[in-house]
């Protein structure tokens, strides 16, 4: 193997199979490694132990911004800067303004859910070398992948190798980057 | 099974875990999702396949067609733009008219979208995977269609965008748009909902633009495989994305349940935050909800029905995703009918005079053919899906369907025209009709409609194709380990 | 699907289930009963007798109001054909139990209102509202009559729907007929519109016409925002309770209660939805025919009260729901349930006392206050519930175990 193997990379034909290998990867210790689905498998989280998702926080920040806007801006607007009475209603009251900074806390939080998605995802990210496995189509379709990669400290190409084949890998190839 | 049970010999155990002995369930499988039992390659080839065949005929027939019907609405426009605002029927005392009529309805069409999208994820129906992607189309399309009719009631439209009219930026007066209006509320309100909506669609085609970039690419398709690509933004499935693309769906969905709550209850507020009797009833918020939900279940049908039969979509939009359908329309049908009756009710329990009248006038005065129609089309017909043989006569869904949005239509020009066209005094009272202008407009929204959807239809995954895997018996990665695995 | 499915179960470690023996709520609740009777012919002045009349109209919405929940939720769960909840349903099909109880319970306020017309409900006194063209104008809707046959029918409907409901899971125990599952959704198809109807016109009759000037086409889906949300929080402190007693132990998990929770939060928002709505359209339009009802609560400590609710009945319980980790320790969902409890309590309180003015006409309404036959009234109807409900939990088993649905529940995960 050179330099510029990225890892080794197994195809299993069933969500279990791809299941059951990622439970045996990760208890070999693995960290740096990944399954790749056409679809996603309930309950490969825990398989792969990976920890509950960030996401919320963005949406929580997106959330608590929108709605100080709104009622900040709206009491700047028709109450500060340029009083503006109307239909013998407060110059600012949170009553008219909680609709508007409702909508605005919404429209921040889903920009903070899909931007803290992104983020997290390190996405878009056109280039990457699972993207050049020669039937990567087959991924995004019926089959599934186990990616180790070769930055990982645990990782040998044998040690990976053997054990791809004994958790019944389909097919097992390097795939450089 | 009756042999089974007989083993609990003597007095049953009642309570505690020694009861899940006795467990043994009666047989009532529950339908399936996708008939045939499909492979997931079946499934990518069935609906990856629309955009990659040829176009076929009767899209471009159909695409002639809607392009036709569409340009009344140019035509509406510009004559709009160019001489005024007294082109629509608009007098006193009627000074909302046909254009806030069809601004809700388009609105209440895109709602189903969101609530199949987002409310039936929430609820865990997985029967949603199939309609979904479509059905949030159609949100925003219908988002487009009823923004017109805002945008162009002002005349000269280009003053929309400036600065202080409708969006928060201080005119050459300094003067700031006034919050205090619920006009102002639906600026917000719609424009929020148009991008939330856009963003949910979108986040949820990553991966499935992802399969046609890799499809396109084995295929040769250079050129389509680089723009689907493009938009797939380099996913590639990794189940450590998965992890945080499935908590950012589900808080979408959470975020867009209230959000399509909120925007018609901001709808309803237009009318209902004012004095008019007829319009200003505290009901209106959830009422408008539902009624919006049941159009839009309406336009779903009306779309998804003659789709399903093109292109032979049997199996993965089979009876029970109709069954279901089919149902929510009558239950939110329904509702729509309790409200009805509240109002009424309420009306004549106010002992309030004007309320009582604009009910009155409502049901038996120059607008009753409107109100029965309305009544007909939203209460009445529904009712007809209780029967399992309605439910699976298609042509005869189809054909309620096309009911329930005329009916829905109708509720908005009844309360809008039968409480202005009656007002406190009998001497500023009038008859609105709409102008040619305002038919062209209306008429042609259809059409815009129909262009964006059959744009849709060609090139973009007709249905939630990582979706629908996801919810095949073949997904459950734990059917091979049998149940007691499942205990956590 | 069938057969195996006995043995495939896992066992949680069997602790023996201790039931609780239901003359014990019974006797609590006689004790409050009679308590709240002493209460009422103790009290030094009419005033007071009416305020304790008002003790028992609070208890009566507020228990009544929890088992319509109640009785919703099985028929939603029914009418969704839901997996998940089917081992809380039976714990729900037990406290369906209490409807009939609950109807004798409420049968002395009817029969005050022809003994005592204008006791509770000013409109029922005719000779003091006779001249009041307001009441004249409805008083084909709010006489005596209309008042007592529709509380009948409405109890009739809750008790027949009850009944249906209750007697075919029951049978489906015995013979493991899918037949009773289907029979069951009929039920919930036109079980929903009629409990959606019946509750809607309990809550005009019994709370809205307390001030019969007033009124708000959005009333009846208050209460049935109410209705829900107190069901589901009752729900979950009957299920961690009966955990705790070995009853649920290994049936009802983490999982089920991460749901619930889930459902709170939704209709937390929903009933702040309802609830802003209604307050906001008056607000806003600010007509005096309709402000009035707000403008009263905004006199003397009902301002403070209509602060907690709206901290205490939205913001405290959607700020806890949003908290993952919260929803799956029983500690704080008892902690939540019961603040949920007291709050729809306190809402219920908001709604109908100051229908009592202090110079007992149209004046400013009575403080809010709590008095000791509040508490007596809710205890004693409370037991009777309870009474009710272990009775019908020691004849039956704890969950449907023929059920179509019941490995879905058991299986249920995060």
């Amino acid at each position: 193997m050179s330099n510029n193997t990225f890892g080794l990379v197994a195809r299993f034909d069933s969500p279990a199979a791809v299941m059951h290998a990622a439970e045996e990867v990760r208890d070999a210790g693995y960290k740096h490694w990944d399954v790749i689905t056409p679809f996603p498998i309930h309950g490969m989280d825990a398989a792969m132990g990976l920890r509950r998702s960030l996401v919320p926080r963005f949406t929580l920040v997106g959330g608590i911004t929108g709605f100080t806007l709104g009622m900040l801006g709206i009491w700047y607007m028709n109450a500060f800067d340029y009083p503006l009475a109307v239909g013998g209603k407060p110059m600012f009251s949170p009553m008219f303004a909680f609709p508007v900074s409702y909508e605005l806390t919404i429209l921040l939080s889903a920009f903070g859910t899909i931007g803290g998605m992104f983020i997290l995802n390190r996405l878009p990210m056109h280039y990457h070398p699972v993207l050049k496995y020669d039937k990567i189509e087959r991924v995004t379709d019926d089959e599934f992948l186990i990616v180790v990669e070769a930055r990982d400290p645990k990782f040998t190409p044998d040690g990976a190798r053997k054990l791809f084949q004994k958790l019944g890998a389909k097919e097992i190839s390097d795939l450089e980057n | 099974m009756s042999q089974a049970h007989s083993q609990s010999s003597g007095a049953p155990i009642l309570h505690g875990a020694g009861v899940l002995r006795e467990v043994e369930p009666a047989v009532l499988p529950r339908p399936k999702l996708v008939e045939n039992d499909r492979s997931f390659a079946w499934i990518t080839d069935k609906v990856m396949g629309i955009i990659e065949g040829p176009t076929p005929r009767w899209w471009w027939w159909s695409m002639a067609v809607a392009v036709f019907v569409a340009s009344f609405t140019v035509m509406g426009l510009a004559y709009l733009v160019s001489t005024g605002t007294g082109t629509w029927g608009l007098a006193n005392p009627v000074n909302w008219g046909w254009a806030i009529v069809n601004f809700v309805f388009w609105i209440g069409i895109g709602h189903a979208g969101t609530l199949i999208s987002a409310i039936l994820c929430l609820l865990r129906q997985k029967w949603r995977t199939s309609v979904n992607r479509a059905a949030e189309a159609m949100t925003i399309f219908a988002v487009v269609c009823a923004g017109l009719f805002p945008v162009f009631h002002t005349g000269r439209v280009w003053f929309a965008l400036y600065p202080g009219f409708l969006f928060p930026f201080p005119n050459s007066n300094g003067i700031w748009p006034n919050f205090h209006s619920p006009l102002e509320w639906d600026v917000f309100a719609i424009s929020t909902y148009g991008t939330v909506s856009a963003l949910f669609w979108y986040v949820g085609l990553l991966p499935d633009l992802a399969t046609a970039r890799d499809r396109f690419f084995v295929a040769g398709r250079m050129m389509r495989a680089k723009i689907y690509g493009f938009f797939a933004m380099g996913w590639r499935g990794s189940n450590r994305h998965w992890s945080n693309y499935e908590m950012a769906y589900l808080l979408l969905a959470g975020l867009s349940t209230p959000l399509v709550l909120s925007v018609h209850t901001i709808v309803s507020f237009d009318f209902a935050v004012s004095l008019v009797p007829g319009w200003h009833t505290t009901i209106f918020p959830p009422y408008f909800v539902a009624g919006a939900i049941f159009s839009g279940f309406g336009m779903v049908l009306t779309l998804m029905l003659p789709l399903r039969s093109i292109y032979r979509m049997n199996d993965l939009i089979t009876q029970y995703h109709i069954d279901c359908m089919c149902k929510i329309t009558l239950a939110t049908g329904t509702m729509v009918g309790y409200a009805y009756a509240m109002e009424f009710f309420i009306a004549w329990y106010s002992a309030n005079p004007f309320e009582g009248f604009a009910f009155i006038n409502r049901a038996f005065g120059h607008y009753a053919w409107a109100y029965w129609t309305m009544i007909s089309c939203n209460v009445i017909t529904p009712q007809l899906f209780w029967f399992r043989k309605v439910r699976e006569n298609t042509a005869l869904v189809w054909v309620l369907s096309i009911f329930v949005n005329v009916g829905m239509w109708f509720e908005r020009f009844v309360i809008t025209v039968t409480s202005l066209a009656r007002d406190f005094l009998p001497s500023s009272w009038g008859y609105y009709s709409p102008t040619v202008v305002d038919i062209f407009t209306y008429f042609g929204t259809f059409g815009v409609f129909s262009v964006l959807f059959l744009l849709f239809v060609r090139f973009v995954p007709l249905m939630a194709v990582a979706e629908i895997k996801a919810v095949t018996p073949q997904a459950d990665a734990h059917a091979g380990h049998g149940h007691g695995e499942a205990h956590h | 699907m069938s057969a195996s499915h006995a043995a495939t179960v896992s066992h949680a470690p069997a602790e023996q289930p201790r039931l609780v023996n239901p003359i014990v709520p019974l006797g609590v609740g006689a004790a409050g009963i009679l308590l709240t009777l002493v209460g009422a012919f103790m009290a030094s002045s009419p005033e007071a007798t009416t305020r304790v009349g008002y003790s028992w109209l609070i208890g009566m919405t507020f228990w009544t109001g929890l088992s319509i929940g109640i009785l919703l939720l099985v028929q939603i769960h029914h009418i969704f054909d839901a997996g998940w909840s089917t081992i809380i349903r039976r714990t729900h099909e037990h406290w369906l139990a209490v409807f009939f109880p609950l109807a004798l319970l409420f049968a002395p306020l009817v029969v005050l209102v022809w003994m005592h017309p204008g006791f509770i409900w000013k409109w029922t006194d005719i000779a003091q509202v006779g001249g009041d063209i307001l009441y004249t104008k409805k008083s084909g809707f709010l006489s005596r009559g209309a008042f007592t046959g529709f509380t009948i029918a409405f109890f009739g409907v809750w008790i027949w729907l009850s009944y249906r409901l209750r007697k075919a899971s029951f049978a489906q125990d015995v013979d493991g007929s899918a037949d009773h599952t289907r029979a069951n959704r009929v039920t919930a198809a036109y079980g929903i519109p009629a409990t959606a109807l019946s509750l809607t016109f309990a809550a005009f009759y019994w709370l809205m016409s307390l001030e019969y000037h007033w009124f708000s086409t959005m009333y009846g889906v208050w209460f049935f925002a109410s209705c829900i949300r107190g069901a589901l929080a009752l729900t979950t402190l009957l299920c961690i309770y009966l955990v705790s007693r070995g009853i649920l132990a290994g049936i009802f998990r983490k999982a089920h209660l991460l749901n619930l929770g889930n459902l709170m939060l939704a209709f937390t928002v929903f009933w702040a939805y309802i609830t802003f709505s209604q307050y906001f359209l008056i607000w806003n339009a600010n007509i005096p025919e309709e402000t009035f009802w707000y403008n009263i609560r905004e006199t003397g400590n009902w301002w403070n009260v209509g602060l907690i609710l709206i901290f205490g009945h939205f913001l405290l319980p959607f700020l806890f729901f949003l908290q993952h980790p919260l929803k799956k320790k029983n500690g704080s969902m008892i902690f939540i349930c019961t603040w949920i409890l007291a709050i729809i309590l306190l809402d219920f309180f908001y709604n109908i006392l100051p229908a009592i003015k202090v110079d007992g006409a149209h004046g400013d309404p009575v403080n809010f206050h709590v008095t000791p036959w509040d508490v007596t009234a809710l205890v004693g109807i409370g037991g009777v519930c309870f009474w009710a409900f272990f009775n019908s939990y020691a004849k039956q088993r704890c969950i449907p175990v023929r059920d179509p649905r019941i490995v879905e529940s058991l299986h249920l995960h995060e």
